[in-house]
């Protein structure tokens, strides 16, 4: 009895540790047998327009040791037979919030005086640091690095002064080890607070002035301080203040999200009259204030999240002119009108991508940043703006050199030259070929090998959307973002379906939820100062996400995203 | 190389100057001229030059370069001024307590509002963005003139234009704040609290600063400052009076509190804006020097606003109060010359009087009468060009100049105005106007606020 009890002891042992060591062995990173890596035939793009062909780079412990031909392959070498690859410098990007959590959201209790909030309620938290937010784990930062990124700018989430910024390696230990610049910038968005002041855009530039004038003169307070304290009222450190020291310096500038052609303006005019260094973050709607740009001496990251071109639908389009041409149907003037409205869609859609083109014209340096924009579609985004008037080159300097120049660490990367940091991305073919694919990437000498995966188009598109599930949306409106949840269920066919909003706090029943291919559709009424208003959803779904739009009635439509929940 | 920068210098140069192509040089023929100050004149000719008039007379002839429009049986008169309204801007109010004083709506002007346009189709020139009238103190405002068809805001402004601020009185602030918030204030005698105590502390403040700065002035002089104060700044500023005063207001009482308030605190520039009630108190008014812009017929739309007449602006006029009539709304901007021929009905007013509540009162309310508001020589060159009489129910617009600029021309009117597009915005964007009058424009974006902020319907 006794020994079988002991038996049966030993044998959940043994099942216990097989278990953990299966565990474990998923988890643990091995040390790399060699620190040293060749990669030889390869095409080395060093920088933009300076080109070795059939050589070999040379890495050793995290930097380029040699690049070029005829070099010797130390024994130890870990030896990557890139044959008629391509290697760039890895790419680098000017501003996301790759890597970085998004707080939750704590519950929204009500100010009991809303004039005059704790500035953290507000957004006002320029003294946290992106340090505190970085998770290693976070599967963006290898989706990133499999798009060819290799460093990423980074902000903290929040409201109008959100952080202090930090330019990461995408690939690393931890986040110490990946950081290679703390306080980047001081992260700065118009983005109002909900519910309290600064509310709107106009409180929050006299905010961000006030505050500004503030740091200064407090600052200079605090200088004659040091300089005697004797008989002198103490100044009472505030963090807040603290944190615009080293930009009223011009140590350290602001990084300012500006997307659309007015944020641009109001941040230019923030700066002319307070007198900061601005990087212009995000930018997607530049190109007809470069002459401000360029007099404010600002530096520049475009923004790669633009909106969709309809290729594709352009072939079905003309087929359908002919059907309509044969059934000699006149047109409307509706059908007129629209048809003019959507030119004019295209037309912009055309501007967005041609903004790096006119800035490259204009003579402006620029690079590019990722925020919002999904690494899957980059290599499609570049290859637009190529086709928009933009060289490979002068793309790639976008990616490289020019945002290693912007960000002060041109030193170390930004170029396939000896000495630099081992940052390099490999790809079968070259990065601006259609069906180019990211093999290797090198971070900070690490190897990141990717597998090469035949798509399975056939089944991905041949699957239909599934819209049932809790999905979180946020809408961008002009009374700052609309968030909540939409549950679906789908009963045998029948859809169901709740939404709640950040904007109410009750439950909304879902209408007419309509599900086609992958466009999901339905409406909710919401009551509105004591009117109802009908707000509907279009968007399009794929497994983990949705993009589209809310429209609410009168207030008219919103750019609405959405994660499934899991 | 030194040909590459000639080049490159050559092309700022010229980059600039399209970028500044905010003034144009103009022959307008034979037409009508109503000066509004100086008497009407007939088969007259109006000659611009850089954006200014510089001759009116007869039987002119265009410079080379100059544009000519031949205004032969149409009325040419001057831009059509509108001392209350909330175009080309962003953002309306900033809800979130009684007095925001340090917010300024020049930060979020919109040169790509449509609306500038439509007003631009109606003679009007210049307009007066304000904030709206959450709160007792709500934010300063900016003149502006419509230059639409730039994506430079600032192209907007009106250099130079005196500063100004919103005030309201009454029943929206104590909505907002007060039965929204359970904050001062919940009743009329809060407003007047709200605005003494804002009054009062902004003058300990301005005291505080010029001994300060004074005592930075003795050699060797280390103390500490005193804190900024943004919204303190700005009540300095009034009572300094460097700004101009323009009140949401309608009842008789309370117009006649923020007379009182002002004389207590030595403001002088106060214009009321709505003033419905300032039929009863235009000698007081007058007395003060303070100023009305009212509307020509709207009222009812809430309690305080029953009291009304369309005889309002006459009354006021009569009594020597300099009265404007006023839009507060993107559609009646695109026809205040119809508002203003109200005054003909509803009191009598001649012609030039009535014109006058269009163009050279508002521009006297917003301190801009020297540069605008009439067509005399050395004013600038804001005019609008009308077939008819801008008086007359039949009149259309036709031309529209700012500073010589021809900004809207009927002939070249076309489907689609807008500057920008949004291509992930919803087409409707396009076609889709607010012309419903839901209480004033005054509240734009405050009941949204209160119902996020207070969950309140």
């Amino acid at each position: 009895m006794r020994k079988q009890y002991r038996l049966w002891q030993l044998m959940l042992l043994v099942c216990w540790c097989w278990a953990t060591n299966l565990q474990a062995q998923d988890e643990v990173v091995l040390t790399p047998v060699t620190k040293t890596y060749a990669i030889t035939n390869v095409n080395i793009n060093q920088a933009p327009g300076k080109k070795i062909e059939m050589g070999t780079i040379l890495i050793k412990d995290g930097v380029i040791k040699a690049v070029g031909k005829n070099i010797t392959i130390p024994a130890d070498a870990w030896v990557i037979k890139a044959d008629s690859m391509q290697a760039y410098a890895g790419f680098i990007d000017g501003f996301s919030r790759t890597g970085v959590t998004k707080p939750k959201e704590e519950g929204r209790e009500r100010q009991k005086d809303p004039g005059n909030p704790p500035p953290d309620k507000a957004g006002i938290t320029p003294q946290n640091d992106v340090r505190a937010f970085i998770n290693p784990a976070d599967k963006a930062i290898e989706e990133w690095r499999n798009a060819g990124f290799t460093i990423a700018h980074v902000a903290p989430y929040g409201g109008m002064l959100p952080g202090q910024s930090a330019l990461i390696l995408l690939g690393g230990s931890g986040t110490d080890n990946m950081v290679l610049q703390s306080n980047a910038a001081l992260y700065s968005e118009l983005t109002p607070a909900e519910r309290m002041y600064p509310n709107t855009i106009i409180g929050v530039m006299a905010k961000f002035r006030e505050l500004y004038l503030q740091a200064s003169i407090t600052k200079n307070y605090e200088a004659v301080y040091a300089s005697n304290r004797n008989g002198l009222e103490r100044p009472q450190p505030d963090r807040v203040l603290q944190a615009f020291y080293p930009v009223i310096d011009k140590k350290q500038a602001v990084a300012f999200k500006a997307e659309k052609v007015l944020d641009v303006q109001r941040v230019i005019n923030l700066q002319k009259d307070l007198g900061f260094n601005v990087t212009l973050v995000d930018v997607k709607e530049g190109w007809d204030v470069i002459n401000k740009i360029k007099a404010a001496n600002a530096k520049v990251f475009l923004s790669l999240d633009l909106p969709e071109k309809k290729k594709e639908e352009k072939k079905e389009d003309k087929k359908d002119d002919k059907k309509e041409s044969k059934s000699d149907k006149p047109k409307t003037a509706t059908e007129f009108e629209k048809e003019a409205l959507d030119k004019r869609k295209e037309e912009f859609t055309n501007k967005y991508f041609g903004q790096a083109s006119a800035f490259q014209k204009a003579g402006i340096a620029f690079a590019f940043s990722t925020n919002n924009a999904k690494a899957k579609d980059i290599p499609a985004t570049l290859l637009n703006v190529i086709a928009a008037g933009l060289t490979e080159d002068q793309a790639l300097a976008a990616l490289t050199t020019t945002p290693a120049q912007l960000l002060g660490i041109s030193d170390r990367v930004g170029t396939l030259e000896v000495g630099k940091m081992a940052n390099i991305v490999i790809s079968d073919k070259s990065y601006f070929n259609e069906k180019a694919k990211v093999r290797y990437v090198f971070v900070d000498g690490v190897l990141y090998k990717q597998e090469v995966k035949e798509e399975k188009k056939a089944e991905n598109t041949g699957k239909k959307a599934d819209a049932s599930g809790r999905w979180s949306y946020t809408a961008e409106t002009p009374q700052g973002a609309n968030t909540g949840i939409i549950s679906i269920k789908n009963d045998g066919g029948k859809m169901t379906g709740t939404l709640t909003s950040s904007m109410a706090n009750r439950d909304y029943e879902l209408q007419d939820i309509v599900l086609d291919g992958n466009k999901l559709s339905f409406f909710y009424t919401a009551d509105f100062g004591g009117n109802s208003l009908k707000v509907e959803f279009n968007v399009a779904l794929d497994a983990t996400s949705f993009e589209g739009t809310m429209t609410a009635g009168r207030f008219g439509s919103f750019p609405v995203k959405g994660n499934k929940e899991p | 190389m030194k040909l590459k920068i000639f080049f490159l210098l050559l092309c700022c140069t010229w980059l600039g100057a399209q970028a500044q192509s905010l003034t144009g040089n103009v022959l307008i023929k034979n037409g009508t001229v109503l000066t509004v100050t100086k008497g009407t004149l007939e088969n007259t000719d109006v000659l611009v030059k850089d954006g200014k008039i510089t001759q009116i007379g007869k039987n002119f002839v265009a410079p080379a370069g100059y544009k000519v429009i031949d205004a032969s049986g149409m009325h040419v008169m001057p831009g059509i001024i509108d001392a209350h309204s909330h175009i080309a801007l962003s953002v309306v109010n900033e809800a979130t307590q009684p007095n925001t004083g340090q917010v300024f709506v020049g930060d979020a002007l919109d040169p790509l509002d449509v609306s500038i346009y439509r007003a631009l189709a109606g003679g009007c020139t210049t307009s007066h963005a304000m904030h709206g009238s959450a709160n007792a103190i709500g934010g300063q405002c900016e003149t502006i003139k419509h230059r639409y068809g730039t994506v430079d805001a600032d192209a907007l402004r009106m250099e130079g234009a005196p500063r100004t601020i919103k005030f309201a009185l009454g029943e929206n602030p104590t909505r907002v704040h007060g039965s929204g918030n359970g904050i001062v204030p919940r009743t009329r005698m809060g407003v007047e609290h709200v605005i003494r105590q804002s009054f009062a502390e902004g003058k300990e403040y301005m005291e505080k600063w010029d001994e300060y700065k004074a005592a930075t002035k003795v050699k060797g002089f280390r103390g500490a400052p005193p804190v900024y104060d943004y919204r303190l700044e700005t009540m300095a500023d009034i009572l300094r009076g460097n700004i101009i005063i323009h009140c949401h207001s309608y009842r008789a009482d309370e117009i006649y509190m923020l007379l009182n308030v002002c004389k207590d605190f030595g403001v002088k520039k106060l214009v009321f804006q709505h003033v419905n009630e300032g039929f009863k108190v235009a000698p007081e008014l007058a007395q003060f020097g303070a100023m009305a812009s009212v509307f020509a017929d709207w009222w009812a739309y809430k309690f305080e606003v029953y009291y009304s007449t369309a005889y309002n602006a006459a009354i006021l006029h009569k009594n020597g109060v300099v009265t404007s009539i006023n839009s507060d709304s993107e559609e009646l901007i695109r026809h205040l010359y119809h508002e203003a021929a109200k005054t003909q009905k509803y009191g009598g007013l001649t012609d030039d009087e009535a014109l006058a509540m269009i163009t050279i009162n508002p521009a006297k309310q917003l301190g801009i009468e020297n540069r605008v508001g009439s067509i005399e020589v050395g004013k600038e060159a804001d005019i609008a060009i009308f077939k008819g009489h801008p008086l007359s129910s039949y009149t259309i617009p036709m031309l529209t100049i700012v500073d010589g600029v021809v900004r809207f021309d009927r002939e070249k009117d076309a489907d689609d105005q807008r500057i920008y597009v949004d291509p992930k915005g919803n087409n409707d964007n396009a076609t889709f106007h607010k012309y419903y009058h839901n209480h004033e424009n005054c509240l734009e974006g405050a009941e949204q606020t209160m119902v996020k902020l207070f969950g309140f319907n």
